[in-house]
């Protein structure tokens, strides 16, 4: 608790089609802290980090960002947030610097070249290929360009959806060494993914997801990474079930 | 939101995109084109117009030198009346590709004459000329429909609609930059062959900024329908069906089923039932009794009630009198004409409000006085000169003053009122 939690859901519960999509979940992440949601597909995680972006209000519960109850203020919300969807799809007619200075400019960012030549390099996105039309790239070259965005935002929080998905091993590794800087430099970090063993990795918090149910939760010890068997555990047996 | 820097953002933006860059350049050229025909077909009436003026003096000179009495010189001259295109007639040709702007007169009975070429251009006033008017209130917003409708349905299909929403932190202000830069785009493509034929053709200031001012207020007016039902969760084929529907109902449906119905509720005899009545009642006069036909004119023309027809040949002033009373005898039918297309005109002006395509249509055609109302003051003028003829011939033919070319100068001018 504290001032130092900026992410916050409280019995949340969202209705989607008149389907009970969340069921009462509550969860915390604080600042510095990488949380990630681990869940089957249709579990609800992507539909938790757009109830944090206010697309979606709680039929019950409520969800605040930084203390304040996001639908009071959601532009001041989504303005604390940088959001990787799930399918990141950038303009395809655009190259990766005019796509990055697209999305800047309508958070209302500086083009920065130099920051933005850093962070392409850092999620490994070849240099040859930055000034070509996002319809010549590949899925993890796509990706990589919207995970650059993401970290170019320069919010306090960062909601990521699968953001290792069409990701080649090394750039899976370095995305998790980007997470981790990113948390040690007090960023908040609410990432979904299907990647046990990588969550177990970057993550201080894991939580369970199982149709809209949070059933399980998961901290490192101090120092230590989470176990990786008990929540592979954890996992199978939920579904197993 | 800092309105300026997001304008410039999406200008930037929409300057990548070839498609819409394409339509743009699709509209202006079809919007100078449409001008273009008009200028042409303008430019046409005017010279024709102006040849024919040449030709009448000179015509009718010649005729009269020909001619050694009243009668004759009346019954071999014409009188050329015309109603000029306005200067603003280029852009909505109007009424006059269906009824005539022009008539060559004589002296003898006028209801024929007038109802002669009725019919005008039978294609024409079937499918429409493709002038600026009719491009701008049908064609443009089915440009607008076909740009706007996918402005948010596409960017939901590309997955990108959360994200674009989540960064500008608001919902409705990047649709409504986009959508309104879009149709600036289009609307500028419209109206700029407009400004450019306007100031080549001395078109009056105020004609143009009101004709300017109903174009942008329409495409306005379309570009928000769009933006309401492109912000529909739709998918992209579901708005735009949606949208072509509220054209077809706005721009043909409403305007058509109402003309089908006030040409029901309002008839209206037509142009050749009067021509054929007035025919057969002068046609009939040579074989009715003298007194027959001055009794009627003397109705009319008590001045002249003194006069008796001469031997029992052929006489001039029993010959425009039988003219005369043809034209009294089609009034009934002719004054019902003009009634009748004064009140559909009335009826379909209040029907137009149901009809934004058919309202704007209506306006430019007002401004270019190439509406029914300007097409009434012609065939009022074209009366009232054949009126004039008739004062000026009259006394010479029933008092039988001597025959005299001079007096000729003193013969009614035709000049148009516009
Ligand atoms: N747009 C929508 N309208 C209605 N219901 C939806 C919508 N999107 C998702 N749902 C429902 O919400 C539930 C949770 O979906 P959600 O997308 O949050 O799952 P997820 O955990 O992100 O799954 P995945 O791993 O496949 O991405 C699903 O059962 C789905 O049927
Ligand atoms: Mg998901």
């Amino acid at each position: 608790m504290g001032n130092s939690e900026k992410l916050r859901a409280d019995q949340l519960q969202i209705i989607r089609s008149g389907k009970e999509v969340l069921s009462g979940i509550s969860f915390c992440v604080d600042s510095g802290e990488v949380y990630a949601l681990l869940g089957g597909n249709g579990a609800g995680k992507s539909t938790t980090l757009l109830s944090f972006l206010g697309f979606l209000p709680p039929s019950g519960g409520s969800i605040y960002i930084k203390g304040v109850e996001v639908r009071s203020n959601i532009k001041a919300a989504r303005r604390a947030i940088a959001y990787l969807p799930e399918s990141a799809s950038l303009y395809e007619h655009l190259d990766a610097y005019e796509n990055l200075r697209y999305f800047l400019q309508l958070a209302e960012m500086p083009f920065d070249k130099h920051r933005i030549e850093a962070t392409l390099d850092r999620v490994l996105l070849a240099s040859d290929s930055r000034t070509q039309r996002l319809q010549n790239y590949s899925k993890g070259m796509r990706q990589k360009v919207a995970i650059a965005l993401a970290i170019l935002r320069d919010t306090e929080i960062l909601l990521l959806d699968e953001p290792t998905s069409g990701l080649d091993p090394s750039a899976i590794d370095e995305f998790h060494n980007l997470v981790r800087d990113l948390a040690d430099s007090g960023k908040t970090v609410l990432m979904v993914t299907h990647d046990v063993y990588g969550a177990c990795q970057v993550a201080d918090r894991l939580g369970l997801l199982r149709a809209g149910k949070l059933v399980g939760e998961f901290t490192a010890p101090a120092g230590q990474r989470i176990e990786t068997e008990a929540v592979h555990r954890a996992f199978s047996s939920r579904h197993a079930k | 939101m800092n309105i300026a820097s997001a304008l410039i953002r999406e200008a930037r933006f929409v300057s990548y995109d070839r498609v819409f860059l394409g339509w743009l350049l699709v509209v202006f050229l079809f919007a100078a084109a449409a001008i273009g025909s008009g200028l042409a077909e303008t430019q046409h009436q005017n010279e024709t117009i102006q040849h024919l003026v040449e030709a009448d003096q000179r015509d009718r000179a010649s005729e009269y030198s020909k001619q050694g009495d009243w009668g004759s010189a009346a019954y071999y001259s014409f009188h050329f009346t015309y109603d000029p295109p306005s200067d603003f007639a280029y852009a909505a040709m109007g009424q006059r590709d269906a009824v005539p702007w022009k008539h060559r007169l004589r002296m003898l009975a006028l209801e024929g004459q007038i109802y002669e070429h009725d019919a005008g251009n039978p294609e024409l006033a079937l499918i429409g000329r493709f002038d600026f008017a009719f491009f701008v209130s049908f064609v443009v917003p089915l440009v607008l429909i076909f740009l706007l409708h996918d402005t948010q349905a596409s960017e939901r299909v590309a997955g990108r609609f959360d994200l674009l929403v989540a960064t500008t932190g608001t919902d409705g202000f990047l649709w409504w930059t986009r959508v309104f830069l879009r149709s600036g785009g289009i609307i500028v493509a419209t109206i700029l062959p407009l400004i450019f034929a306007g100031s080549l053709n001395d078109t009056s200031f105020s004609t143009l900024i009101s004709a300017i001012g109903y174009v942008i207020v329409y495409l306005v007016f379309w570009t928000i329908v769009c933006i309401w039902f492109s912000s529909w969760r739709r998918s992209a084929p579901v708005i735009l069906s949606a949208l072509i529907g509220v054209w077809v109902l706005l721009g043909t449906i409403v305007p058509a089923g109402g003309r089908v119905f006030i040409d029901r509720i309002v008839p209206v005899p037509s142009g050749s039932e009067i021509l054929l009545t007035q025919r057969e009642a002068v046609n009939d006069a040579w074989d009715l009794p003298v007194e027959t036909t001055m009794t009627a004119f003397f109705e009319r023309h008590a001045e002249w009630k003194g006069y008796t027809k001469t031997g029992d040949g052929f006489d001039w002033a029993w010959f425009y009198a039988f003219q005369q009373v043809g034209d009294q005898e089609t009034e009934r039918l002719s004054v019902a004409y003009s009634k009748g297309r004064r009140e559909r005109d009335r009826l379909a002006g209040l029907l137009s409000l149901a009809s934004p395509p058919a309202l704007l249509e209506r306006s430019l055609q007002r401004l270019a006085q190439t509406d029914s109302a300007a097409s009434l003051v012609y065939e009022t003028e074209v009366r009232q000169f054949h009126l004039a003829l008739r004062k000026f011939y009259y006394p010479r033919l029933f008092r039988e003053e001597p025959f005299n070319v001079e007096t000729f100068t003193k013969l009614p001018q035709f000049s148009p009122a516009s």
